[in-house]
Order: structure tokens, then C-alpha cells, then sequence
């Protein structure tokens, strides 16, 4: 990360905090719905939603992690062809 | 024009007297075919199944393409490319498995993928790409696997989709400056290595690789290996 990136983090970071917490203090008047329903629960929220984020992500890298049979099938016939070779340029292969 | 470019693949073994010969003639294979030069360096640690006898018959067979170098005792993997890169004579450095589950077929693409940017180094990725992907994974190792790389990823971000991929092409100057700042061994050696290189603003390009697991011997994943895991991500991540 560069200093610049840096400082833009900090930066938004203690922004966030700041406005959260006049919110959460109630010193920016909202409809006391929003304020006494909603501002409490959000840093939960946040949490949540990050944890179903990377558990789709999960279920997504599995559901498409591809599979290569024909890969194993090539390797085999060409391990087979590599022993007839070394064997006959005197390397021992089991 | 420019100077010919020279690969220097390290194979470091400890028990792979079965394994070694045919990953050597299919490395020989694939730089012959597309006519890149190149050489192999064995590092093996004293290995009970005499794998160096089977080194010095390769050498015979391959001649002048096989350095073989003899340690007294299993001391590690990471330590193993470092006393391998001393012998290293090309200007590029090939780190792989040598038990088959990285195909040399892919170097020929790798090599290509450098060209094009002059990368300082191109990984190989199991997880994109139409010839991407895994053999003989079952459902828990896909996500074990997975949920470490997503896990790594979220905490790091190194902006590599395999970190522990550990089938890459390196400049050789830039392993050598990088390898000596990696202090973590096993399983971490090769994220560290990524991540220490992207930090310090080298420039990183991925190949599709098919990874087909251990065709001999098993290869162990437990809860002692995840919990070694989740330590050197965590240790990486207070570090950079």
C-alpha cells in the first residue's frame, strides 16, 4: 500500500467513526425509527453482510474450481512413454 | 541481438528417486520441443532412497543440463532454492514440484507471458482458465483449498489469485532479492515469497496450470497444517 492509500484509509476510516458516532448519539436529528431501530444494528449488519460476502465467494470458488481428468490421462501416457526412454538411455525407472 | 535467455529449473528432492526421472525427461522435453535453453538443478537432502544415484544416471543421460547438489540432511524447502539459486548460471529461475503435480508443459507458457511485459515473475494458477484447475480433489479438499486462498486473499491482498501456488517463473535477480527477506518455512514459504514480492513492487503475471495431485505417495492435509496456515497469514499480515 502506498503512503497515499494510506492516509486516504485513515483518513476515511476516522470520518466514518465520526459520523457514527454523532448518529449514534443522536446529535444529528433523524426520525427516531431510523435512529433507535436501525443506527444500533448497523455495525452488525456491516459484519454480517462482509461474512455472507466471502461465504458466497467460497460457494462460488468450489462450485467453478474446475476439474482436469484429461490432464491426469495425458500425464499417465506420457509417463508411460518417458520410461521406454529412460530405460533405453540407462536410467533405472521402477 | 539480445542475449539468449537461459532457465534454470530447482528441483529440490528428498525421496523422489521414482518421480525424478520422468519429471526431468518431461522438462527436457518441453524446452527441447519449443527450443529454450535451460538447466536443472537438484538439490537433494541426503534422501535414505538414494536419489542422487538416480541424479547421476540422469546426468549421464541428459548431458550438461543436470547440476546435482548433495546436502547432509532434510533442511527444508526454503532453504533449498536459496542454496539452489547459488549454482543457477540462466537469467531466469523455475520453481516447481517434482512429484508431477506441475507440468512442465506449462513453462513454454509461462515463458511466453513474461515476454510480453517483461514480468519479474508469472505464477501459475489453478483457478482460471479453460485448462486451469485440479485432479483427484475431493469436495473438502476443493474447499480447504479454497477457503485458505480466500481467507489469505481477504487478509493480504496481494492481487494473485494462487497464492500458495508454488509452480512460478522468477528473473533470477528478482528471487534473489526476495528470498532473502522470507522467513517462513513450508506451507507459507511460497505466499510469503508473493506477497514480499508485490510489496516490494515487482510486476506479476498468471498462467492457467492444471495441478494433478500425488500420482505417487500421499500428499497430507490435517488440522495441524491449517492451523500452520492460518499462523503464517496472520504473522504475514503484522509483518507488511
Amino acid at each position: 500500500m502506498t503512503r497515499a492509500q494510506q492516509t486516504v484509509s485513515i483518513g476515511l476510516l476516522f470520518a466514518s467513526t465520526q459520523l457514527y458516532l454523532a448518529l449514534f448519539l443522536q446529535l444529528i436529528p433523524l426520525p427516531s425509527i431510523i435512529s433507535e431501530e436501525i443506527i444500533p444494528v448497523l455495525p452488525l449488519w456491516a459484519l454480517v453482510s462482509f461474512g455472507s460476502y466471502l461465504l458466497a465467494k467460497l460457494g462460488y470458488g468450489v462450485l467453478t474450481f474446475n476439474d482436469v481428468p484429461e490432464a491426469h490421462a495425458e500425464l499417465m501416457k506420457e509417463i508411460d512413454l518417458a520410461r521406454e526412454d529412460l530405460r533405453t538411455k540407462g536410467v533405472e525407472v521402477d | 541481438m539480445a542475449p539468449r535467455n537461459k532457465y534454470s529449473v530447482i528441483l529440490p528432492t528428498y525421496n523422489e528417486r521414482k518421480n525424478l526421472p520422468i519429471i526431468v525427461w518431461l522438462l527436457n522435453d518441453s524446452f527441447t520441443k519449443n527450443g529454450f535453453e535451460y538447466e536443472i538443478i537438484i538439490v537433494d537432502d541426503a534422501s535414505p532412497d538414494n536419489t542422487a544415484e538416480i541424479a547421476r544416471q540422469l546426468q549421464t543421460a541428459f548431458p550438461n543440463r543436470i547440476i546435482l547438489k548433495q546436502r547432509s540432511g532434510k533442511l527444508g524447502l526454503g532453504t533449498a532454492y536459496v542454496h539452489g539459486l547459488q549454482f543457477a548460471t540462466g537469467n531466469f529461475v523455475i520453481i516447481m514440484d517434482a512429484d508431477f503435480s506441475h507440468h512442465p508443459k506449462f513453462i513454454p507458457d509461462m515463458i511466453r507471458v513474461q515476454s510480453t511485459k517483461d514480468y519479474d515473475i508469472v505464477t501459475g494458477t489453478r483457478y482460471s482458465g479453460k485448462h486451469g484447475g485440479v485432479y483427484g480433489w475431493d469436495l473438502k479438499r476443493k474447499l480447504v483449498s479454497k477457503g485458505a486462498n480466500i481467507f489469505a486473499d481477504t487478509v493480504l491482498r496481494p492481487g494473485v489469485s494462487d497464492l500458495t501456488g508454488s509452480f512460478r517463473l522468477y528473473k533470477k535477480d528478482v528471487l534473489e532479492k526476495v528470498i532473502t527477506k522470507v522467513q517462513s518455512k513450508g506451507y507459507v514459504f511460497q505466499m510469503e515469497l508473493m506477497v514480499l514480492a508485490k510489496a516490494m513492487g515487482y510486476s506479476v503475471a498468471e498462467v492457467p496450470i492444471s495441478f494433478v495431485d500425488r500420482v505417487y505417495g500421499e500428499s497430507k492435509l490435517g488440522s495441524s497444517e491449517i492451523a500452520e496456515y492460518a499462523t503464517g497469514v496472520l504473522s504475514l499480515w503484522m509483518r507488511v
